[in-house]
C-alpha cells in the first residue's frame, strides 16, 4: 500500500451556531490515488475539503497532509504546509486581466516570499518551470494569452496548472467540472486521472455526478450529513449505494 | 396557468399614481414658495442681463498672458488634491471595506473618516483652510485633498468590496503570503476600477477648484471674483472663456484615458 498523503482521523466541525457539520470522518487518500467524494447538497463535501485545504478549522479530529498535521498549524507554518496541497474550485478563479502564463506563476508565490514579489512582481525564475505545468495542461501555446480570453474548460485547465506550479503532492478538487459542458468535464477528469497515475499525486475530488465519478475515481466515497455512508473502490461500487446517497428523507 | 395578478389591478393599486402625482406637486408647490420665485422679475431682468453681456463683449485678450499663471495654478490645486486624495484614500479604503478590514472597530473608525471627509462640502473645507494656512493655491490644494478623500474612500471601498474573491482564495491555498495574495489577487482585479474613479475625480476636482477660488483659495475664481468686484465685464467673459476650456479639456482628457484601461 502507496503511502498516505491525506489522512484524516475522526475529524468533526460543529458551527458556533451548534449545527455539526461534519462527524468523525476517517479518510486517506494515496500517492497515486484518485478519490471522489459524492453527496447531495449540505452534506458536507466542501466543507470537508476546506478543512483540508486549511481554510476552516475542524473542532475534533486531525488532519494530516504529507504526514504533516494541518489542523494545529498557524500563520506561516500554515501557508508552508498547504504548498504541499493543491487547491481546484468550481470557478478557475483566475486573475482576468493577467496573462496565463503569469497566473500559473502566481502559483509557485509561496517559495519566493521576497520584497520583489510582495511589491506584485513575478518571479522570473520560474517560467520555464511555469511553462512546463502549461504543458502538463496542454495549453503551452496560450501562455501569453490574456486570462479572460480563455474558455471555461481553457481556464479550468490553467488553474490546474497554476496548482500544479506550487509542486504540491496531493490535489483538492472541489467540483471541477460542475460549470463546464460535458465535453470540458470528460477532459478536465481524464487530466487529474492522469496526474494520480503519472505523477503520484493524491488527488480528493469533489463531485455531484456518480457517472462521472464511477468511470476516474479509484475509490468513491459516499458523504451524507456530515457521515461517511461507504468508502468502496469504483469498480464494485454497488448502484443502490449511490441511489440511496441521493434518496430524500420521506417527511 | 397564469398567477394572480390581482394586486396590480387593485382598485387601490390604481389610486397610487394619481396619489403619487399629487404629493409630488404638492412638494414642488411648497419649493417654489419657499425660494420665493418670481416669474416677472426674471423677465424685467432681461435687460440687465443683455446690459451685461453688452458690456461684456468682446472679451478682453489682452489680459490673457495675465490669465494663464492663474489658470495653471487652477489645475495644479486639483491636480495636487486628487494625488494626494488617492494617496490617503487607498489605504483607508482597505480598511473601510468589510472584505478587506482587519477588524470591526477599524472598519467603523475608517467609515467615520471617509463619511466626514465627505459630508463637508470643499468649499467649507477652504474657508477653515483659508483660516489656518492663509490665502493662495495651497488652502485650495488641501480642501481638495480632503474632499477628494471622502469621495474616493467611499467608492473605492464599494469596489474593493465588490471585488472578485476567487483569486484571494485560490492564492491562500497556494500558501502565498498576505502580503503576495495583496498584491497579486488584490491589486490586478481592482486596479481599472480605482484608475477611472480617480481619472473621473481629477476632472471633478479641477471644476471645483474653480469655485474655491472665490474664497480666496487662488487660481482663476480668485480672479474672476475681483474682476466682477471691479465691473471688469470683458475680464470676466476672458475668465469664463478659459474656464470653459479648461472645464472641457479635463473633461475629455479624462474620458479618454478612462476608455484606454477600460
Amino acid at each position: 500500500m502507496a503511502e498516505a498523503l491525506i489522512r484524516t482521523t475522526g475529524v468533526g466541525l460543529r458551527y458556533p451556531t451548534g449545527r455539526l457539520a461534519l462527524e468523525g470522518i476517517d479518510l486517506s487518500v494515496s500517492a497515486g490515488e484518485l478519490v471522489v467524494v459524492l453527496g447531495p447538497n449540505g452534506s458536507g463535501k466542501s466543507t470537508l475539503l476546506r478543512c483540508i485545504a486549511g481554510i476552516l478549522r475542524p473542532t475534533s479530529g486531525k488532519i494530516e497532509v504529507a504526514g504533516q498535521e494541518i489542523s494545529s498549524l498557524v500563520g506561516r507554518s500554515l501557508s508552508n504546509a498547504r504548498m504541499a496541497l493543491g487547491m481546484i474550485f468550481q470557478h478557475p478563479c483566475l486573475v482576468r486581466r493577467r496573462s496565463v502564463l503569469a497566473n500559473v506563476l502566481t502559483g509557485t508565490l509561496g517559495r519566493h516570499r521576497t520584497l520583489a514579489t510582495a511589491l506584485g512582481k513575478l518571479p522570473a525564475s520560474e517560467e520555464s518551470q511555469g511553462l512546463r505545468c502549461l504543458d502538463e495542461v496542454g495549453l503551452r501555446n496560450l501562455a501569453r494569452q490574456r486570462a479572460s480570453t480563455l474558455s471555461g474548460g481553457q481556464a479550468q485547465r490553467v488553474s490546474i496548472a497554476r496548482a500544479l506550479a506550487q509542486r504540491p503532492r496531493a490535489l483538492l478538487a472541489d467540483e471541477p467540472v460542475a460549470s463546464l459542458d460535458p465535453e470540458a468535464a470528460q477532459e478536465i477528469m481524464r487530466l487529474l486521472r492522469r496526474l494520480s497515475r503519472e505523477d503520484g499525486l493524491a488527488v480528493l475530488c469533489v463531485l455531484h455526478q456518480p457517472e462521472i465519478a464511477c468511470c476516474y475515481a479509484d475509490r468513491v466515497v459516499g458523504l451524507r450529513d456530515g457521515r461517511v455512508m461507504f468508502d468502496d473502490q469504483a469498480a464494485n461500487l454497488p448502484s443502490c449505494q449511490v441511489a440511496a446517497l441521493y434518496e430524500r428523507l420521506a417527511a | 396557468m397564469k398567477p394572480p395578478v390581482e394586486t396590480l389591478d387593485s382598485a387601490g393599486s390604481r389610486a397610487l399614481p394619481f396619489f403619487g402625482a399629487l404629493a409630488f406637486l404638492v412638494v414642488l408647490a411648497q419649493a417654489s414658495i419657499v425660494v420665493q420665485a418670481r416669474p416677472q422679475d426674471l423677465i424685467t431682468g432681461i435687460h440687465g442681463m443683455a446690459d451685461i453681456l453688452r458690456r461684456a463683449w468682446p472679451p478682453d485678450i489682452a489680459k490673457l498672458p495675465d490669465m494663464l499663471w492663474p489658470a495653471v495654478e487652477t489645475v495644479d490645486i486639483g491636480v495636487f488634491g486628487t494625488a494626494f486624495g488617492v494617496l490617503f484614500a487607498l489605504p483607508l479604503a482597505v480598511l473601510a471595506a468589510r472584505n478587506t478590514t482587519p477588524a470591526r472597530p477599524v472598519y467603523f473608525l475608517a467609515r467615520g473618516v471617509v463619511a466626514f471627509a465627505r459630508a463637508v462640502p470643499d468649499l467649507v473645507w477652504a474657508l477653515v483652510f483659508v483660516t489656518a494656512v492663509g490665502l493662495g493655491p495651497f488652502p485650495g490644494g488641501l480642501a481638495i485633498t480632503v474632499h477628494s478623500v471622502g469621495m474616493l474612500g467611499r467608492l473605492f471601498a464599494e469596489v474593493i468590496e465588490d471585488m472578485d474573491m476567487g483569486p484571494v482564495e485560490a492564492l491562500t491555498t497556494t500558501g502565498a503570503s498576505r502580503v503576495q495574495i495583496f498584491s497579486h489577487a488584490v491589486v490586478p482585479g481592482v486596479l481599472p476600477s480605482l484608475l477611472g474613479i480617480a481619472l473621473y475625480r481629477l476632472d471633478e476636482n479641477i471644476r471645483s477648484s474653480l469655485v474655491l477660488g472665490f474664497v480666496g483659495a487662488g487660481g482663476l475664481g480668485f480672479q474672476l471674483l475681483s474682476a466682477m468686484n471691479l465691473f471688469q465685464y470683458q475680464t470676466v467673459s476672458l475668465l469664463l472663456l478659459i474656464t470653459f476650456v479648461l472645464v472641457m479639456a479635463a473633461e475629455r482628457m479624462s474620458a479618454a484615458l478612462r476608455r484606454y484601461i477600460g
